[in-house]
């Protein structure tokens, strides 16, 4: 998939996004700058250069036909903090065809992101999305 | 072991998360489209939703701890409306954790890494570890 490219992109964190987010999953308060360490992954997937949908229809993935988060794997290297503008570069890892015992056969998508704040990485983040395999084999990556 | 409930997931609430992820998959905000595609007639909570519940639960028991990684599978869904239970178990600094819907469905586990607030280099940075 490395020919494949996912433009880069930015993620303002907001103190009132961070307090919206708490407030709709009844998270602790905020520490002084700390936002909720969710944010990782929210900054990672919000910020990059394409919408995660966009991505996969792109790469002719049946991603409204019930698209689902299958796993995630996040590196902290500092906590992210509020009033703060991320950059996000995001790439395709890897695109799988598997068995599945809901679809009869899912596309197992994981991209890698990286979020940084003045040229220092912040988190780093691998996703995988699974969908229902639509028509014939996808061709997996070298 | 640590616990943390949530009596009855919002459904409104999953508009917000979605528009902060970039996320336009419809079974998070239609019902409709959600029965279509076999998922119930109520709206599907985002997994990073499920995933902060985990976190809420570490925050809360571990405040003097930051969070350095989380692996997690997502097993299945949380539909608005749902109770969910996070619980986990710790050996030292390590959480393993799951979320459960009532009665017993695990949707997500997790293994989620802390370390101590004292680490960093100053400006929220970990020392590198050789």
């Amino acid at each position: 998939m490395d020919h494949f490219a996912i433009p880069p992109g930015r993620f303002l964190l907001s103190a009132g996004l961070d307090d919206a987010i708490r407030r709709s999953c009844a998270a602790p308060q905020r520490r002084a700058k700390e936002a909720h360490p969710v944010f990782a992954f929210v900054a990672a997937l919000g910020g990059m250069g394409a919408r995660v949908g966009d991505v996969c229809r792109a790469l002719g993935l049946a991603f409204d036909e019930g698209a689902v988060l299958g796993r995630c794997r996040i590196d902290y290297d500092a906590p992210l903090t509020v009033d703060t503008g991320y950059d996000v570069a995001a790439r395709v890892v890897s695109l799988e065809r598997k068995a599945s015992r809901r679809f009869g056969a899912a596309d197992h998508l994981t991209l890698g992101m990286t979020v940084s704040a003045a040229g220092r990485p912040h988190a780093r983040v691998s996703l995988t999305t699974i969908m229902p395999a639509p028509g014939p084999a996808v061709q997996a990556p070298a | 072991m640590s616990a943390w409930e949530l009596g009855a997931v919002p459904a409104e609430a999953m508009a917000l998360w979605c528009e902060a992820l970039g996320d336009d998959n419809a079974i998070h905000v239609d019902p409709a489209a959600a029965e279509a595609l076999g998922f119930g007639p109520r709206t599907v909570n985002p997994g990073p939703t499920n995933l902060a519940y985990l976190l809420n639960m570490v925050m809360e028991a571990r405040p003097d701890r930051e969070i350095c990684s989380i692996e997690a599978a997502l097993l299945g869904n949380v539909l608005a409306g749902d109770g969910v239970l996070a619980r986990g178990t710790w050996d030292q600094d390590t959480c393993d954790a799951e979320l459960v819907v009532a009665p017993d469905n695990v949707v997500l586990r997790a293994r989620i890494e802390t370390d101590g607030r004292d680490s960093d280099d100053g400006e929220g940075f970990r020392s590198q570890r050789l």
